[in-house]
């Protein structure tokens, strides 16, 4: 399909829907009507700028959504802070929120609204932070504002707003400014005493500058360091001995020494070692802080998909709105349709249609009978209905995903507590090795003994060690970010390199949600074209894939009217009248009589007699699933499909794609059958989908890989997240995580080599301390250095950019992590 | 070489004040977020028509 980019979303213009939008005095086409409106509301205010200055197209409009319930006193109980004086706090969540140009919308048309004081909006965090007097204006009228600007505003808890995480950040951000200020000043005192054991200095002045590193070193190791202290202490009362005793004990001893040799007027002093240890420490830690951060914010997209009312029948048998929260087990609550499921449930009325997407990424809605479940997070599609409530909060699937996800985040990648274990050891090694120095320097020759064992403290580099992983990992998931990769699990990126199958999922991973007509076969009657347009005005406001294909099919012919007296059967077909006959769309089953359905491929129309049509769509590719798939095969690696279509579906697809391994209708259960007896021959297996009806699969798979524009619950047990719309960034993503392994085994090897040459020679006595000090700052530098080498494949970034969702996203994760 | 014996205090001095500031500063919520405030003054100066839903 080619047609025209959104004005305001930048998705295609479905054709037929001759939308416009008069920004600025210019005529643009838009997708749907919220974006239209959204669009008309955001020139109206004077503030098409927004569309100069934005990165990153906005998302589609929602169609309008009542905030009024925001208002109730219950629910703000949760989410509102009152602050005293008649003002109001509420902290938001806001969906869509991507660039900078985003922010500058939001605070543009929300300042004049008399009763707002303050709007302060964190784009890296998607949060918005409103201040009002609900004397004034009304909470649901600020959020309804945002909602015409075309976002998605979902207020937090109000915990979140004395966030203990913005504390961490700031206080996090301190430690790292004194350490590196601390880590400058002290290093410029050391260069001239160096230059003083060369040039000749006085000892007074020799003394002075050495008094002076006890005064700026003293901040950065108390104060900046003391993360490290309150971990080794810690450490030490669980009796676990991590990373972070090692480095206090390294830390301490170093500047507590320094301190004795300045007042005994020793020979040495290394305060800018003890500096900068703290200080390029401090900044591995404050690089993963972000990252975690960010990957936080995943899981609170999730949790949001509860809703926060829900509609409950009270003993009086009256509908009473109550906080989700509120709900408890042996309820019966009442859902409207179109409404959230507030809670996992037993339906009680006949059926329903529920659309499950967010559970299992397929947007047809399932039937629902009588005492069938109904799981929290899906929506209703035809009701209203009554449920019996049986689990809530943290009962409900929905919740255990989220705490999935949660688990899956707080976990330390392999290769990470490997580079930590191995630190702790080395330093450890190291401390033992300084005793034994001081031993034997105190049998050889006492004088010696203090300054050699300072030596070997400090010419051995635990940075180099401490750094060699961490640096290389955050900065891949940093890159990886930008090429629309997120991962998740960050041991996947090591595992993506030792796949030998990789096993797709056909709709939604290989295709789009799209379908396009590829033939229309008549049956006497009438032309090709006269069917179509009949297919056209019947499907006039369908928003179905098959009635989007055959508007867009039709959008050549021009003016086709709707039909009349449309009605549309879920899961079946359309109804109408055109030209004063009587039409009938859709399945054979459907649009014809029973005896004449034998034929069941395609989409029929017919007229009250016989069948006059049959149109035969097929799914659209991935633009770039050709591209991805050859990369893959002449990667040597084994392709197949799994999918629970038909057979043709199936079939169809994969021969586009020249996979010969495919097979159809298979359950969740035989997908999981069929990973387990491919990794027990000892395959190593990739799964792509993007449905959590996959969530088992995709478990099962060493690597579980999901398209970020599907199901946004599919992330949540997917190891690696492709966001945006680019199945090649699979590719990139193995290339980055081959240079990461790479770079990572170089600057083990790296700090390995200068530790085992330098130690002996520092126990020896040979190594003079301000060569002990450039040899650990260079091995350290290098090791950054050398993470620094891993870049994005040039082709990938520029497709990123192309591909603008995934940029977006990238971006959003960049200025996280930066 | 006396005159180290002011610069370095001197210097001294102006560390903890850049300090000072900079704490400040993250209290003050100037390092929360580093890229909105960036585009605001871009079209600031710009005439624009009056919003059409002006308030009170």
């Amino acid at each position: 399909m080619n047609a025209l980019p959104c004005f305001h979303c930048g998705e295609p213009v479905p054709a037929g829907a001759n939308l416009h939008a008069d920004v600025g005095g210019a005529v643009h086409a838009v997708c749907c009507i919220g974006c239209r409106a959204a669009a008309e509301w955001i020139a109206a205010l004077g503030l098409d700028d927004y569309y100069r200055l934005r990165d990153t197209p906005a998302s589609r409009a929602p169609a309008r959504v009542d905030f009024g319930l925001w208002d109730k006193p219950q629910l703000q109980r949760m989410y509102v802070r009152e602050e005293g004086d008649g003002r109001a706090e509420v902290c938001l969540l806001v969906q869509g929120l991507h660039c900078a140009a985003c922010s500058w919308l939001i605070e543009r048309a929300l300042r004049d609204v008399a009763g707002l004081e303050d709007v302060s909006i964190n784009v890296a965090a998607r949060r918005v932070r409103l201040v009002w007097r609900p004397a004034q204006v009304a909470l649901s009228a600020l959020l309804d504002r945002l909602g015409r600007l075309g976002y998605d505003p979902q207020p937090l808890n109000a915990e979140s707003l004395n966030s203990l995480q913005r504390q961490e950040t700031r206080t996090a951000l301190k430690r790292l400014v004194v350490a590196g200020l601390g880590m400058m000043q002290s290093m410029m005192y050391a260069v001239a005493l160096y230059v003083g054991v060369f040039e000749g200095m006085d000892v007074a002045t020799r003394d002075f500058f050495r008094w002076l590193g006890v005064l700026v070193s003293t901040p950065v190791v108390l104060y900046a360091g003391a993360p490290f202290f309150i971990g080794a202490w810690r450490e030490l009362r669980m009796r676990r001995f991590g990373m972070d005793t090692p480095v206090a004990l390294a830390v301490a001893l170093v500047f507590v020494a320094s301190i004795v040799e300045t007042a005994r007027r020793g020979s040495y002093v290394y305060f800018d070692s003890a500096s900068m240890f703290v200080f390029l420490l401090l900044s591995a830690r404050y690089v993963e802080m972000f990252t975690r951060r960010r990957a936080a914010d995943v899981v609170d997209a999730l949790a949001r998909l509860q809703p926060a009312t829900a509609q409950r029948l009270n003993a009086a048998g009256l509908i009473e709105t109550v906080g989700t929260h509120e709900l408890m087990a042996g309820d019966v609550a009442v859902v409207e349709i179109g409404a959230t499921v507030p809670a996992d449930g037993e339906l009680l009325s006949a059926s329903c249609d529920v659309d499950e997407s967010l559970l299992t990424g397929e947007s047809a809605s399932r039937r629902r009978h009588a005492g069938e479940r109904l799981i929290a997070g899906s929506i209703l599609r035809s009701g209203p209905v009554q449920m019996r409530v049986t689990n809530v909060g943290a009962q409900t699937v929905l919740s255990s995903i989220v705490r999935l996800v949660t688990r899956g985040l707080q976990q330390r990648p392999r290769w990470t507590r490997f580079g930590d274990a191995l630190a702790a050891r080395f330093v450890a090694g190291v401390l033992l090795l300084a005793a034994l120095t001081v031993l034997a320097w105190l049998w050889i020759d006492p004088a010696r003994a203090f300054p050699a064992a300072l030596a070997v403290l400090v010419v051995s580099c635990p940075c180099a060690f401490a750094l060699a992983i961490p640096t290389a990992t955050t900065r891949a998931t940093a890159v990886l970010a930008r090429c629309g990769v997120l991962a998740v699990k960050p041991d996947a990126i090591e595992k993506l390199l030792d796949i030998t199958h990789v096993v797709f999922d056909k709709t939604g991973t290989l295709t789009t949600r799209q379908m396009e007509l590829v033939g229309v076969e008549t049956f006497g009657g009438m032309t090709e074209t006269q069917c179509l347009r009949v297919a056209a005005s019947l499907e006039q406001s369908n928003p179905h894939p098959i009635g989007m294909a055959i508007r867009a099919a039709a959008s050549g012919l021009g003016g086709i009217a709707a039909a009349d007296n449309p009605c549309s059967v879920s899961g079946a077909g359309v109804t109408g009248d055109v030209d004063g006959r009587a039409y009938r769309l859709g399945r054979a089953t459907f649009a014809m009589s029973e005896d004449q359905a034998a034929d069941d491929d395609g989409v029929f129309l017919a007229n009250a007699d016989a069948a006059v049509a049959r149109f035969k769509f097929r799914e659209s590719l991935r633009g770039d699933a050709r591209a991805t798939i050859d990369a893959l095969r002449s990667d040597g690696l084994m392709l197949k499909v799994l999918s629970g279509d038909d057979v043709l579906q199936v079939a169809a697809v994969a021969q586009r794609l020249g996979i010969a391994a495919f097979r159809a209708r298979v359950t969740p259960e035989r997908k999981l059958a069929t990973l387990q007896r491919l990794r027990e021959t000892g395959a190593v297996v990739a799964m792509v989908g993007d449905g959590v009806n996959d969530a088992p699969v995709l478990a099962a798979a060493d690597v579980a890989i999901a398209l970020g524009d599907g199901a946004q619950l599919a992330q949540a047990s997917a190891d690696i997240v492709l966001a945006g719309d680019r199945l090649s960034a699979l590719l990139d993503a193995r290339r980055v995580a081959r240079l990461t392994m790479r770079v990572m085994r170089q600057n083990i090897y790296w700090a390995a080599a200068y530790n085992f040459l330098c130690i002996p020679l520092a126990a020896l006595g040979w190594v003079p301390p301000w060569l002990a000090a450039i040899g650990m700052s260079t091995s350290s530098l290098l090791v950054v250095l050398n993470s620094l080498r891993i870049r994005a494949p040039a082709a990938a970034s520029g497709a990123a950019e192309a591909g603008s969702a995934a940029a977006g996203t990238g971006r959003a994760v960049m200025e996280a992590t930066a | 070489m006396n005159i180290i014996l002011v610069l370095i205090p001197l210097s001294l001095v102006l560390l903890a004040a850049a300090l000072w500031a900079f704490f400040w500063g993250v209290d003050n919520a100037q390092f929360d977020d580093l890229e909105t405030p960036a585009l605001i003054p871009l079209s600031d100066d710009r005439s624009k028509p009056d919003p059409p839903e002006k308030p009170v």
